[in-house]
């Protein structure tokens, strides 16, 4: 029906001119036309003498889209030879704190990393600007002459669960030979180590017991519910 | 690049190990352990430029900046490996549900179009089979 159809399109046209009336593409050239999967089965010239023709059977018929082999409608685990791994992952319980995922790293891992500005994200964000690892000399050696003595149990990264100790124990048996601080091996300096961390957590818990009691001493001399307990006290009237 | 990446893995590992010690001498130090300690200190320097020597070998491994996302959150980096299968599983269900919808679509819509314009259906199709 639209065959070798050729319309002249004057510049004075009318709606009623178009077979379709004002619904015709023709009627109105402002509408822009996005054809981006085929041609369209009609040629436009311009010009002089502008003609609309309809080259195809069918109005705004397009040529059928090319067929992709991979869509979809495809199993793309398959395809990609992930049903393996996808069934490894989602078939155990894959636990979900970063000390699972790394249990041999010493310290307590699963804190955020904001919490201790130490993210990674900050150090692709702001990367340290350096130009090689240099040696210390002896001057800045110097700097890491400590005092003796232990830490303050806040500061001590030996604070870790108990299952972690358990690995740093086996650790001791595979490190023993040639990589330890004292040449007697690791086993009996880190022994002794631990030793005197437990004996020292026993004093501490004891100090702890001894500045408790002072404090309920002082409590009990300052507060008039104890009369008894201010009678040392020469100043104090009682009533 | 596996024999690299085992490489690098055993180096941070003589790293973690060296750190390791030099906390354990530092958490209750003793003044005869000071020249261990610089030793250490400076074992922990060749350390970081074996590691950084390293660098060029691993440079074609690409690691997606949401993993990080995950390490600094204190999770399991295998949680990220394990959400992003099944987030392209469920795309993929996704995308058939929706060719088996367009489909089916297309079907009825020839199906009806033929009960009203049996003959343009019918060129329609011959069209079709021409260009096929």
């Amino acid at each position: 029906m639209m065959n070798d159809l050729t319309r002249k399109v004057d510049a004075s046209f009318s709606p009623k001119s178009s077979p379709r009336g004002s619904r015709s593409p023709m009627a109105n050239q402002m509408l822009s036309r996005n054809d981006s999967t085929g041609t369209l089965k009609m040629t436009i010239s311009a010009g002089k003498h502008p003609a609309v023709v309809h080259s195809g059977p069918f109005y705004l018929m397009k040529d059928p889209a090319t067929e992709n082999d991979l869509t979809g409608a495809n199993n793309l685990m398959a395809h990609f030879n992930l049903e393996h791994s996808y069934n490894k992952f989602t078939g155990k319980k894959v636990r979900d704190s970063l000390s699972s995922f790394l249990p041999t790293l010493p310290g307590i891992i699963d804190t955020p990393a904001h919490l201790t500005n130490s993210s990674l994200r900050s150090l692709i964000e702001k990367p340290p600007v350096f130009k090689e690892f240099t040696l210390l000399n002896h001057h800045q050696l110097a700097a890491f002459r400590l005092h003796p003595g232990p830490l303050p149990e806040q500061y001590r990264f030996m604070n870790q669960p108990p299952g972690q100790r358990k690995h740093r124990k086996h650790k001791k048996h595979k490190y023993r030979p040639g990589e330890t601080p004292t040449q007697d091996g690791s086993a009996d300096g880190t022994d002794m180590h631990e030793k005197k961390h437990k004996k020292k957590k026993n004093d501490d818990d004891k100090e702890r017991k001894k500045k408790k009691k002072e404090k309920k001493k002082k409590k009990q001399k300052h507060s008039p519910e104890y009369p008894g307990a201010s009678s040392s006290d020469p100043s104090r009237v009682s009533m | 690049m596996s024999s690299s990446l085992e490489q690098l893995e055993n180096q941070l590992e003589t790293f973690i190990e060296n750190v390791r010690q030099i906390g354990i001498l530092v958490s209750d130090f003793q003044p005869q352990g000071q020249q261990v300690l610089n030793q250490k200190l400076q074992n922990m320097i060749t350390n970081m430029q074996d590691i950084d020597k390293l660098r060029t070998a691993v440079q074609d491994v690409h690691v997606p900046l949401e993993v990080f996302e995950y390490i600094d959150g204190g999770r399991n980096p295998q949680l990220y490996t394990k959400d992003c299968m099944e987030k392209a599983l469920t795309k993929n269900e996704q995308v058939n549900g929706r060719i088996d919808s367009y489909k089916r679509f297309k079907a009825m819509l020839l199906v009806e179009l033929s009960h009203v314009f049996p003959n343009e259906m019918t060129r329609y199709r011959a069209v079709r089979e021409e260009l096929s």
